[in-house]
């Protein structure tokens, strides 16, 4: 009886080990598999023109023919797409139009005036010209289907008149003709709301190929490129088709929010107009218009990213993380080592040793933004007068200084007495014996401490929150003061575009590679203090 | 056995020993001689209030082989480990009496820790080579006495290698590590350690107690080897090894000096009841 229920005793803590291991791993698992699925997005993705557009354009890589070849391609399917659009909205936009023949009717003006066209025909023609224009103007901002075609073919008898051919006037009568055939299948009454929509429409079509040709290059490198990613273009597809509309229910009564497509006959919007065929053709020619392409963007690791988060990579980030962790440990190592040894190997056992014991261990439980508020108090006020670098990698030293006192005292107190005895027994005085024997013996249980605080120096956000990160700091100047320069820091970067930046909010795929690169990078270091801590403990166990 | 306690420092002061020059005859009668390299006067050790040893008086003869026996936790290590001040490491220690080596007070202020240690080395109950190679292992004594030539060091540890009979062993590979070799091996890697400072007196705290029979036959070959050359002290709880190796024998018990004469006398012969005692078997 006895004996079965130490079995049974026996057999319960090894499951209950095993089960405890398979449980950590499965909530690790779940927690690192979809952060570095979503990361990875970051780096292997589909590329589309635009992504290479950009690449070439700001980072100056990729193939110019083939790119240029492209375009070309590419540009074919767009120029469809825009000509429906253009001609639906030839007749919608009737401010546009408005501004378009007032503009052709000076022009026509100037045209006479440069052809010195005698006085009384100038006036004559000019003075048609302003009839032509007037009534192009009302029909404009008629509604009533009848009467704008009273103006139109009022229009046209000056048309038929033949004293305008091949001049301007001639530009005012394929607006007139273009307008009344816009106009036949729409519902006038409803311009306003065609505006209002076409304007999604014409804003999603810019999100997906970006600026027209024709038109001028914009000021902001994000608005100089269409859908980069073949992911955000479907998304912005998606947009372009669908909307959001309040229709009856089918028992009839109550109203009910339903996502519609832009097309549908019965709710959607430009139901029955010209641009329907629009939607089907950029649902369907969207992969010859933006051409993706698998791409592994590897340079994300290291591209400057333009502007702001928008486009680019991690690069300046990476490098101002690797800056403040091994900064903060070539601080914070030599002083944590030396006061572990004071602690193990001159300290007595007194009170005030006691004492200091409980303060270390408290400040290892200090919240890192105690350190935070205390790096800008101290170290940015008085010790480097700017936040920066330098002292954002002190605050981290601090944070991370208990942890290092900690693991090294334990992997000192660990050294067998006799490695001492050993070497004073050799002559060799106190110091001597620690550094040539103790310490190497030391090694690999300091080197653990100096694992958990690199991760933790790489990771802590809160401690160089006004220490020294910015979201968009420059890349340091090494010819310069680069330690009184602020710097970038993926872990910052995480939480600036979590809470912070609208624009990266924009680009998910930015701010999970962000944490994913900091998983990695915290990964890498360790893999690196892991190989040289089992050389060391090799090398100590005599193999 | 008469041993004349002496107060005075003066009298203790042996001049210039020749550290090879073989004990005589007549030496061995009066013990407290001109041959005497570490005196023990009243010596007592405390840890804290409690004695560790108390009131030793004994005199130690140059190029001897002097073993030190009795039961454990009589204080045979604490006395040991007072002679090169290895107890320094343990807090809250005092002495009092007197103790000296070659003359000079151990306990003394004025006393050059690291001159007295290179003069008395010790080997270790366990041995405790360093996480280094054989090599370095040898030269650490040395390089700490400030000897760089490379021609020197490698010279040296070809002697003390050959001296603590571990070159033919080790010779091919120098550079090993010596955790690589067996515990035998490593206690004579120790010794050659030792040896390597060129002390006058070795320690050895029970040397064997952690190796093999036949590992500890060849340590006290060595031992036999090296006496003259070296005067020996060593703590060991086999008696039979006591009674190879040395030429005096020393019995401890309860932090006091029992008995302290030639080995042969003091087992065949012991003056005391407890030693009687504790040679027999009948002892704790
Ligand atoms: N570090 C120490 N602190 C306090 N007491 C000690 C210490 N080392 C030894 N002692 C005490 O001193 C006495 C002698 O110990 P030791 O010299 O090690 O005996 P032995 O080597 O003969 O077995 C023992 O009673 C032991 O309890
Ligand atoms: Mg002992």
């Amino acid at each position: 009886m006895q004996t079965q229920l130490r079995q049974a005793l026996n057999h319960l803590f090894t499951l209950s080990c095993g089960a405890s291991v398979v449980l950590l791993v499965a909530a690790l698992l779940l927690f690192l598999i979809p952060m570095l699925k979503k990361g990875a997005v970051a780096v292997l993705f589909r590329g589309t023109v635009e992504f290479r557009k950009m690449q070439a354009e700001q980072f100056d890589r990729g193939n110019e023919e083939a790119l240029q070849k492209e375009i070309e391609q590419t540009a074919q399917s767009r120029q469809e797409i825009y000509a429906i659009l253009d001609q639906f909205s030839r007749g919608i936009d009737t401010e546009k139009l408005t501004d378009e023949v007032k503009g052709l009717y000076r022009d026509y003006g100037d045209e006479l005036r440069y052809k010195d066209t005698p006085k009384e025909q100038y006036t004559k023609l000019r003075s048609q010209a302003k009839i032509i224009r007037n009534h192009l103007l009302d029909a404009f901002e008629s509604i009533d289907k009848t009467e704008i075609n009273e103006y139109l073919d009022a229009v046209k008898v000056f048309e038929k008149g033949n004293s305008f051919s091949g001049t301007t006037v001639e530009k005012m009568f394929a607006v007139a003709d273009g307008f009344q055939k816009t106009i036949q299948h729409v519902d006038l009454s409803r311009r306003g709301e065609y505006a209002e929509e076409l304007s999604v429409v014409k804003e999603e079509l810019y999100n997906l190929f970006g600026p027209r040709p024709e038109e001028k290059t914009p000021q902001l490198a994000m608005r100089r490129f269409g859908a980069t990613r073949w992911d955000v273009a479907q998304k912005h597809l998606s947009f372009l088709l669908w909307q959001e509309k309040w229709v009856r229910s089918d028992d009839g009564q109550s109203m009910v929010s339903r996502k519609v497509r832009r097309d549908d006959p019965q709710y959607g919007s430009f139901s029955g107009t010209s641009l329907l065929p629009l939607f089907t053709l950029v649902e369907e020619t969207l992969d010859i218009s933006l051409k993706p392409r698998f791409t592994f963007y590897w340079q994300y690791f290291i591209d400057d990213s333009t502007p702001g988060h928008y486009f680019g990579g991690v690069g300046p980030e990476v490098l101002g993380t690797l800056m403040l962790t091994m900064l903060a440990m070539c601080f914070a190592v030599g002083p944590g080592v030396l006061s572990a040894a004071y602690l193990v190997e001159y300290a007595g056992d007194n009170l005030i040793v006691k004492i200091i014991r409980i303060c270390i261990n408290t400040l290892a439980g200090v919240p890192s933004i105690v350190y935070g508020l205390f790096g800008m108090a101290f170290f940015v006020t008085y010790v480097t007068r700017h936040p920066g670098i330098l002292s954002a990698a002190m605050t981290l030293a601090l944070l991370v200084l208990p942890v290092i006192i900690r693991a090294s005292e334990e992997a000192i107190r660990a050294v067998p007495q006799t490695y001492r005895e050993a070497a004073m027994g050799l002559g060799a005085g106190k110091f001597r014996s620690f550094i040539t024997v103790t310490l190497p013996a030391a090694g690999p249980g300091i080197l653990t401490g100096i694992i958990l605080s690199l991760g933790r120096a790489a990771g802590e956000t809160a401690p160089i929150l006004f220490a020294g990160a910015a979201a968009l700091a420059p890349i340091p100047d090494f010819g310069g003061k680069w330690w009184l320069q602020e710097t970038r820091a993926l872990s910052y970067g995480c939480y600036d575009i979590t809470v912070g930046d609208k624009l990266a909010m924009m680009v998910p795929h930015k701010q999970f590679g962000m944490v994913m690169t900091l998983v990695m990078l915290v990964l890498c270091l360790n893999i690196v203090a892991i190989f040289v801590r089992s050389r060391m403990s090799k090398k100590l166990r005599g193999a | 056995m008469e041993l004349t306690p002496i107060r005075k420092r003066a009298a203790l002061q042996p001049g210039k020993i020749r550290l090879n020059s073989p004990p005589s005859a007549a030496a061995e009668e009066t013990p407290c001689t001109q041959k005497t390299i570490i005196g023990a006067r009243d010596f007592t050790f405390y840890y804290g209030s409690k004695a560790g040893v108390e009131n030793i008086t004994m005199d130690i003869e140059v190029g001897s082989v002097t073993a030190i026996i009795g039961p454990s936790g009589c204080g045979k290590s604490t006395f040991l480990r007072s002679i090169n001040r290895m107890n320094d490491l343990i807090p809250q220690t005092r002495t009092e009496g007197l103790l000296s080596v070659g003359g000079q007070d151990v306990y003394d202020k004025s006393t050059n820790l690291v001159n007295l240690r290179q003069q008395v080395g010790m080997v270790f109950q366990r041995p405790n080579p360093f996480a280094k190679s054989i090599y370095d292992n040898i030269t650490y004594g040395p390089k700490l006495q400030g000897i760089r030539s490379k021609a020197k060091l490698n010279a040296l540890v070809e002697k003390c290698l050959k001296d603590a009979a571990l070159w033919d062993e080790v010779k091919d590979d120098l550079h090993k590590s010596a955790l690589a070799l067996s515990g035998g091996q490593q206690q004579r890697l120790c010794i050659a350690r030792t040896l390597a400072t060129k002390p006058r007196v070795v320690l050895m705290d029970e040397p064997c107690s952690a190796l093999d029979p036949l590992a500890t036959a060849r340590i006290e070959d060595l031992i036999e080897e090296l006496k003259g050359t070296y005067t020996i002290v060593i703590v060991t709880h086999n008696m039979q090894q006591a009674a190879r190796v040395s030429k005096r024998t020393a019995f401890f018990c309860l932090g006091k000096l029992i008995e302290y004469g030639q080995t042969d006398k003091l087992f065949t012969n012991p003056q005391e009841k407890s030693t009687e005692d504790y040679i027999t078997g009948r002892f704790g």
